[in-house]
């Protein structure tokens, strides 16, 4: 039980809390809450594993912050499609939502 | 790790894992968000426990300070009369396969870590951030790049899916 297993443990929390998420909950906000938690423990992975082995620690944490610029862009496209989605249909539940065009 | 860092790291795990729960089990979207800003600030200490404050900082702007932000105007533009929040009680045995498909790749993964991978490094070293700017100016300058034309190309389409529908009216 060396320092790096402790956390990834961290990071396999993330992700399994978030993989919980992403299939119990139905509005998509909840959705892109749980999609927040899964990036989150990609980064802290990636960040402990450049960290604590051999590898490039500059390129870890780069891969880090690359994970959260793509986080930003993901956050603003799926509140736009939320918006979009509200529109046209009048709610935001994944279950209710299954017309593709309209 | 010794006892001060092995607490640290305790109250750290403690801050995602609750956050994390709270996240994904409330009803209520705002507590929702709250228990996600509580488990981005857990990630953010384990960052600083991995002597990378840098990234400590950026998570702590960028997360907690931008995308929870964003999430909040996502909830309070779809307010619960338009069904934003999950009303009706869910049965208990809603949880059964979430929970399996949650745990069966988080064991896996785990099991992988404790077998193959081995630490090689001790103490984690500080890294200034004048190495980093010297890594995304130098040999990741191609990844800066892309970052930026991503980050540009979700704005230009957040943008066009919101002005799309009024031009159709």
């Amino acid at each position: 039980m060396n320092d790096l297993f402790l956390f990834q443990v961290a990071s396999l929390a993330l992700l399994a809390i978030g993989l919980v998420g992403l299939t119990l909950r139905r509005s998509f906000i909840a959705i892109l809450i749980s999609v927040e938690l899964l990036l989150n423990g990609a980064g802290l992975s990636i960040v402990a594993a450049s960290k604590l082995t051999g590898a490039d620690d500059v390129l870890g944490q780069l891969s880090a912050l690359l994970i959260m610029g793509l986080a930003a862009a993901e956050a603003t496209l799926v509140l736009a499609i939320i918006l979009v989605v509200l529109r046209r249909f009048g709610h935001v539940d994944s279950t209710k939502t299954t017309l593709l065009r309209g | 790790m010794k006892y001060l860092e092995l607490t640290a790291y305790g109250f750290y795990l403690l801050l995602i894992v609750g956050g994390g729960v709270l996240a994904i089990s409330s009803r209520t979207l705002i507590r929702a968000l709250v228990g996600l800003i509580t488990a981005l600030f857990g990630v953010a200490g384990m960052y600083f426990l991995l002597n990378a404050p840098f990234v400590a900082l950026m998570q702590l702007l960028i997360y907690v300070g931008a995308v929870t932000v964003l999430i909040f105007f996502a909830i309070m533009l779809t307010r619960p009369p338009a069904g934003a929040e999950e009303c009706e009680p869910r049965p208990k045995s809603a949880w059964i396969i979430p929970v399996l498909t949650g745990i069966a790749p988080a064991l896996l993964l785990g099991v992988m870590c404790l077998t193959s991978f081995t630490q090689t490094v001790e103490k984690p070293v500080l890294n200034t951030a004048r190495e980093l700017g010297q890594g995304l100016l130098g040999p990741y300058a191609l990844a800066f790049e892309l970052i930026s034309v991503v980050l540009f190309v979700a704005m230009g389409g957040a943008v066009i899916l919101g002005f799309k529908r009024r031009e159709s009216r």
